[in-house]
């Protein structure tokens, strides 16, 4: 899986990536996220995840997401998701992601 | 406890001992009666002969007296010699040995007036000389003044009577006790003198006390001496004066010539009498008159008369009483050792032969049980011989039941790669092997076929036939006739070789798996049942038709249908609905269509299942009696079904999803259901792929089913067993720091599978989910 990371120079990353996020790529796709946190600079305290191209999440992909929220939150940090389509929305919702995550 | 061998046998010889020892006891009373009779006729027979020796010895003295009283006249008459008249009576007394002496006395002054006394007189010295003695005719012993020769003279008559004189006492020297006996010596009837002959009494009561019984006859009781404590009366009867009497207390001395009426015993009538009591003893009188008066009468105390038998007796008593004492023991010893511990022995041995030890019997004595030994150990030879074949045969058999269930195909699902159907089927043999089966097989590539079969009759033969008629089936289906040529060829070659009069029962289905176009064949079978998509199970009309193996040229009649995706077909034997309690209840077509309607899960497998779990509930414990067998056969349509098959690997994943994604796409899956599907199997995926095997790596088996309205999702694994349901659900109102970061797959999978369902079997778990196609 691609993961596109990029950097605002300050505090922020900006996460890019597509197709699904399962078994297959969710632990890749949340390494390369915390990889990007740790390397970074400056302290991280915003990760934006662009979820405009996730087809698809599942147990594992929620997973992650929850592992990357408590990760930021030691950090002081917070994390965003943007771009999220209504099927993935009901994910989020089914396992009551939606109470904490912040969607943009 | 009176059942028993020892028991009866010691009651039947105690009853035979009782009755020998009656006998015993009888014979030896009467013969100890007999014997005394016997020993009183030997004393009577005693005392008989001497008696008649003392009749004798007097009858002998009387002759002597007369040749006595002959010389006397012939003195007196003629020429008075003395020397002759010395040596005559010298001669008579050599004739008469028993006399002890005698002689001729004159009355006084008889012979010659001038001479008082003319005697002669002889005697036997000690040396039994005779002896003539000249000293009686003196003054000094003036024999006519002399007791006996005034008792004697005073009672001869000219009739020559002899007469005895009342015992005395030799006053010569000797004393010894004498009788005298004489009679008178006449002349022209005027009598000159008398004649004396001298007997000892002394002897005669010494031969009376020491009379016994006749040796030789009694010889047996003889204890070796004469009989103690008799005494013996010896009297006149006629004058009434005892001449002797032994009888211990009496002075029997001083009772010579007193009346017999002073011994205190004596009776007249004493030879009617059987005894007396004498100072406290009984006495057995034997007496016996003589024929000149005297009496002589025995006392022999009746204790000492049978002192001998009575102790030979006694002698038989003891010994039958020991032998009654030793011989139940000796037979209950000889019994228990003879017989009875080798019946134990045997028992015991039977027994634990039974038990399955194996153990020879050794019994030497006695030659019976030695023999019953052997032919027991023989026996149990053959018993193990025949046990080993029966268990050959047996296990034969079952190996020949198993080839005939293995015959049968028996690996589900039989055609995983085929998901136009599903097929499952069972046969539950009976403890014999039977004639039912059931087969399928592909007879073209799109013509499947099915068939389901009972050959008449049980036990081997059937089960030989039916496997003949099944190859035969087989072989025949893939020549490629149509249906109905097919079944008639199977007909006529199953009548040709069908020599044993078998016939078979078949039923058997056709169908096209592209198009579910099916034919149906009845050959006098139990009909199907039917349940179409949506409907209830029915029995499926068919006209039926001979069995097989009846007529060869038989013309079948043939039923077609069409099947649509979701119609299932039921069949089965009669085992199944003959089914029968132990009241002879049988389950019955009513109950099996109650049964198969009363089956939520439409599955080939399930529904078999099910229908066995109710029969083994209707008929309870009772045993089997005839093979259940069933077969039933789910129509999918072409392309309703997917399976997948591969290592349970994380790289499989990817071919995992895409077999799923092009099945959505297929059956056309909105995107929503095409997600949750795609949610729902990664995560069971994953679940299987990381925990179900923790050693080594297994199969993940997938099925995807559309079938109904239903999206069926179902896998199935060979891993450790797991139920997912059992999980908790984690809190999802939980603040995010505090939430675990797994169990959220399963949780999800709950919320949005339609239905949800775990089972384990056969060593897989089994988790099926069901979507609705909305």
């Amino acid at each position: 899986m691609d993961v596109i990371i990029k950097t605002n120079g300050f505090n922020t990353l900006y996460v890019h990536a597509a197709g699904r996020l399962d078994l297959d790529s969710a632990v890749e796709y949340g390494t390369k996220v915390k990889d990007a946190i740790e390397d970074s600079d400056n302290a991280i305290t915003e990760v934006i995840l662009d979820f405009s191209q996730i087809t698809f999440i599942s147990s594992f992909g929620l997973k992650i997401i929850l592992e990357l929220y408590k990760h930021l939150k030691s950090q002081d940090g917070i994390l965003k998701l943007k771009g999220v389509s209504e099927s993935i929305m009901s994910s989020f919702q089914m396992v009551g992601f939606d109470k904490f995550l912040v969607f943009e | 406890m009176f059942k028993t061998v020892r028991s009866k046998v010691i009651i039947t010889a105690l009853i035979m001992l009782t009755f020998l020892m009656s006998a015993f006891a009888w014979h030896t009373i009467i013969s100890r009666m007999k014997t005394k009779q016997l020993m009183v006729q030997n004393y009577v027979y005693s005392i008989d002969k001497f008696v008649a020796a003392m009749d004798d010895r007097i009858i002998k003295s009387e002759d002597n007296l007369k040749g006595l009283s002959l010389i006397g006249s012939l003195y007196y008459k003629t020429d008075r010699s003395d020397e002759l008249t010395d040596k005559v009576i010298t001669r008579i007394f050599e004739n008469y040995p028993e006399t002890l002496g005698g002689g001729i006395w004159f009355k006084p002054y008889i012979v010659d007036k001038s001479k008082k006394y003319v005697c002669f007189y002889a005697f036997r010295d000690k040396n039994n000389n005779i002896v003539i003695d000249k000293n009686f005719a003196s003054e000094e012993y003036d024999y006519p003044n002399q007791e006996w020769y005034k008792q004697i003279i005073s009672q001869v008559t000219p009739k020559r009577n002899i007469v005895l004189t009342k015992p005395y006492y030799e006053n010569l020297g000797s004393y010894t006790k004498m009788v005298t006996v004489g009679t008178g010596i006449y002349v022209d009837d005027e009598l000159i003198g008398i004649v004396t002959v001298d007997m000892e009494i002394n002897s005669i009561m010494d031969d009376v006390s020491k009379m016994k019984p006749i040796e030789k006859t009694l010889s047996m009781y003889k204890s070796g001496g004469e009989i103690k404590n008799s005494f013996a009366l010896f009297g006149n009867y006629k004058d009434d004066y005892i001449i002797a009497t032994t009888d211990p207390y009496l002075d029997g001395e001083k009772l010579v010539g007193h009346s017999l009426r002073e011994i205190p015993w004596y009776a007249d009538n004493l030879y009617e009498i059987t005894y007396i009591t004498y100072h406290g003893k009984k006495y057995v009188p034997f007496v016996k008159k003589m024929s000149n008066g005297m009496e002589l009468i025995i006392c022999i105390p009746k204790s000492e008369m049978f002192k001998d038998i009575d102790r030979f007796y006694s002698y038989i008593v003891i010994i039958m009483v020991i032998i009654g004492l030793i011989a139940p023991m000796l037979l209950y010893y000889s019994m228990n050792n003879y017989i009875i511990k080798p019946i134990d022995k045997l028992i015991n041995i039977a027994y634990k032969i039974g038990n399955g030890e194996d153990i020879q019997i050794k019994i030497e004595k006695p030659e019976e049980f030695a023999q019953l030994a052997s032919t027991f150990d023989e026996m149990t030879k053959d018993i193990k011989s025949i046990t080993q074949e029966r268990a050959k045969i047996n296990s034969e058999l079952s190996i020949a039941k198993s080839i005939q269930v293995t015959s049968l195909p028996n690996v589900f699902p039989a055609f995983p790669d085929k998901t136009e159907f599903d097929i499952y089927a069972s046969m539950d043999a009976a403890k014999e092997v039977g004639g039912d089966f059931y087969d399928f097989f592909f007879i073209n590539e799109s013509e499947f076929m099915f068939l389901i079969a009972d050959v008449s009759g049980k036990g081997v033969p059937a089960a030989l036939f039916m496997m003949k008629v099944k190859t035969l089936i087989n072989n025949i289906s893939q020549i490629g006739y149509n249906p109905k040529e097919l079944f008639e060829k199977i007909n006529k070659s199953v009548s040709e070789t069908n020599k044993q009069g078998f016939f078979v029962t078949l039923l058997a289905f056709i169908v096209n798996i592209n198009t579910g176009k099916m034919s149906v064949i009845n050959c006098g079978h139990n009909p199907p049942l039917i349940k179409r998509k949506g409907g209830k199970f029915e029995f499926l009309k068919l006209a039926s038709n001979f069995p097989l193996g009846i007529f060869d040229d038989t013309e079948f009649e043939l039923f077609e249908t069409t099947l649509n995706s979701g119609d299932l077909i039921y069949t089965y034997t009669d085992g199944v609905t003959e089914a029968t309690t132990k009241d002879n209840e049988i389950f019955g077509e009513g109950r099996l269509c109650t049964c198969l309607n009363d089956i939520e899960e439409i599955s080939p497998t399930v529904i078999i299942r099910k229908v066995k779990s109710a029969l083994q509930l209707f008929t309870d414990s009772a045993p089997q009696s005839d093979d259940i067998t069933m077969l039933t056969f789910k129509y999918n349509g072409r392309g309703n079904v997917k399976n997948f098959k591969q290592e349970s690997k994380l790289e499989n994943y990817k071919d995992f999803y895409s077999w799923i994604h092009s099945a959505c796409n297929e059956w056309k899956i909105n995107k929503d259901l095409a997600n949750k599907l795609d949610m729902c199997a990664e995560e069971i995926f994953a679940n299987i792929t990381f925990y179900a095997y923790p050693e080594r790596t297994g199969t993940i088996e997938a099925k995807l089913n559309n079938s109904d309205g239903n999206i069926i999702l179902e896998f199935q694994d060979e891993g450790i067993e797991y139920n997912p349901l059992e999980k908790p659900d984690p809190d999802i109102n939980l603040p995010p720091e505090k939430r675990q970061l797994g169990g959220l797959g399963i949780f999800m999978i709950k919320r949005i599978a339609d239905v949800i369902h775990y089972k384990r079997e056969n060593n897989r778990n089994i988790l099926t989910l069901i979507f609705k196609i909305k």
